[in-house]
């Protein structure tokens, strides 16, 4: 039973919270391995580049039989894995830093067989998060840390320079309880226990203009929305999306963000109306429960199990059944109840329960 | 709920049609039987169990009735998805196929569930009444088991709702001219909301023919 799902830039990552040996299988590209080494068939000592079926991943757990995977996360071209009781394990590209370990000059990262891990954090690390080329986790105790690429800022960490170890994030989110932390491209979110949503990281796109006229923002900056207490929150390539305690749906930032053809571009969040999720007189208990975000798609899932989706449709990422681009939100049919779903950069993995 | 114009009033008719408004149907089921022509009074073809039966699986696939229907409201509405309009109207609720299409449901719920007997309130378009019998053998077959349709009631014809409906006993002319009266607005903004952003022109010849109607 699957339990969580990732997309990254031309890979997914598919995990389960068994206690089996195999927990986390992946397809897709393994250029960078960011599936791990992928053992060849034809010739045992080379490794795949494209793994064409979900393959499992061997994991270098001490206690394999006891040690459950909680969730994965994929960026770019690396891939975080996040365990009970053994902190994190990263794979892939780490040019940056983004694997949290120091960079290796010329390293040549096709067919290599390291898996590193990381486990020092303030406390638990309970989320796992890729950006493009940087990486943040979410501990037990609120905090934030990153690694990886800063040039945007993204890393949060007051420099625009990468960083090869997980360091803690400050700024206005010091001392403050994060519950949730997001991001994709290279802008990052985190909301509060307290309702309140922080940004940092790119702005080219408007997605932090509400606070800043710069275009690269290096350290969190409480976004200062009046739009009631915020639950959730997802960050895509040019556009961002949260969910408010209310149910409600906002969107700011750049691209095709839900509300037609018409808004392109907006700083300050804009609210898609709920009719558009199937609320009406009629059904006026649909809420959205949950939102997310590609490099240029959002998808939002209803409390009846309901999946919506709108953006650029990539090769059909969408998956409306046509090849256009949505310009507001539309239902997608799916054969069971959507239970969470994953976008890529053109592609999306939606987990569902049947009927 | 049967709808009914005089004199001027045809001409609305033809204007409401137009419209191409939800007609809401009270349907009753009952589970067990599966005859030749979906209703209970039809040759009866097999009989099943149903203990297996729960609300919450029926209501699981009206769920995916409504869903597929959904997709079929956008095909068969010719409307051009990229623009500004389209989102204006799927906003307001009114992406609807404007021309001739097959029934389409746009909502479908559970109103009463007491094994065997079950009832749902369906929101339909351009449908006839052996489609509404075909739902409920559908939904049996989906249960794994069968039903049959036993009522087919409409509740709702576009603005009319039970509530403007006069009972055999109010059919005078003096009940009949109140109950014009009182629709009159309700037509009219119907009438002014759907057609309204297609042709505005022709809202004024509908204001003159609403007049006389209540009139005459």
């Amino acid at each position: 039973k699957i339990s969580s799902v990732a997309c990254g830039y031309g890979f997914t990552l598919l995990s389960s919270n068994t206690t089996d040996i195999i927990k986390v299988w992946g397809m897709g590209l393994n250029k960078d391995s960011q599936l791990g080494f992928q053992r060849s068939i034809r010739d045992r000592t080379k490794g795949y580049e494209y793994v064409l079926e979900p393959s499992p991943i061997p994991l270098p757990l001490e206690k394999p039989q006891q040690t459950r995977v909680l969730q994965v996360s994929c960026g770019r071209a690396h891939s975080l894995i996040l365990t009970d009781s053994e902190g994190v394990f990263t794979m892939g590209n780490n040019s940056y830093g983004q694997c949290g370990r120091k960079v290796v000059e010329d390293e040549t990262y096709s067919e290599s067989h390291l898996i590193h891990q990381l486990k020092e954090f303030d406390s638990r690390v309970v989320q796992v998060v890729c950006g493009q080329d940087h990486s943040l986790f979410r501990t037990k105790k609120g905090a934030v840390y990153a690694c990886g690429w800063g040039a945007d800022g993204q890393t949060g960490l007051g420099h625009y320079n990468i960083t090869s170890v997980p360091t803690k994030l400050r700024g206005d989110i010091a001392g403050v309880n994060i519950i949730q932390v997001s991001s994709y491209g290279d802008c990052c979110l985190a909301v509060s226990d307290e309702g309140d949503v922080f940004g940092w990281g790119n702005s080219e796109y408007l997605q932090l203009a509400s606070v800043t006229e710069t275009t690269q923002v290096n350290v969190p900056r409480h976004l200062p929305f009046k739009i009631g207490k915020i639950k959730e929150a997802a960050c895509g390539g040019t556009g961002n999306i949260v969910l408010t305690e209310e149910g409600n749906v906002f969107v700011w930032g750049y691209g095709i963000l839900g509300k037609g053809p018409n808004l392109i571009e907006t700083a300050v969040p804009e609210m898609i109306p709920p009719s558009l999720f199937g609320w009406s007189d009629f059904n006026p208990d649909i809420r959205v429960a949950h939102v997310r975000c590609g490099l240029s798609q959002f998808a939002a899932l209803t409390n009846r199990g309901e999946l919506f989706v709108w953006g650029k449709n990539l090769r059909g990422c969408l998956g409306t059944g046509r090849m256009e681009d949505q310009y507001f939100p539309w239902r997608v049919t799916v054969p069971g109840e959507v239970v969470d779903v994953a976008c890529g950069v053109d592609h999306m993995v939606s987990m569902a329960k049947s009927f | 709920v049967s709808v009914l114009g005089i004199g001027h009033g045809n001409k609305l008719l033809t204007d409401l049609y137009n419209c191409h408004l939800t007609k809401v149907y009270t349907v009753g089921g009952l589970f067990g039987k599966a005859t030749d022509d979906f209703s209970d009074t039809g040759k009866l073809v097999e009989k099943t169990t149903f203990d297996h039966i729960t609300r919450e699986k029926l209501e699981r696939i009206l769920a995916v009735i409504q869903g597929t229907n959904h997709k079929a409201l956008l095909m068969h509405s010719n409307i051009d998805m990229k623009t500004q309009e389209a989102y204006e109207l799927a906003v307001k609720g009114l992406i609807r196929p404007m021309g001739k299409s097959p029934p389409i449901i746009t909502a479908i719920r559970c109103l009463q569930f007491a094994l065997p007997e079950f009832q749902l309130e369906i929101h339909c378009l351009h449908e006839t009444q052996q489609y509404l019998r075909k739902i409920v053998h559908e939904i049996g077959l989906e249960l794994k088991s069968s039903a049959v349709c036993t009522q087919v009631r409409r509740i709702r014809d576009g603005v009319f709702t039970l509530d403007d409906a006069l009972l055999r006993t109010q059919w005078n002319l003096q009940s009949i001219q109140n109950a014009i009266w009182d629709c009159q607005l309700k037509v009219k903004t119907e009438l002014e909301k759907t057609l309204g952003h297609q042709d505005k022109s022709r809202l004024h010849e509908m204001d003159a023919a609403m007049a006389h109607a209540a009139d005459s």
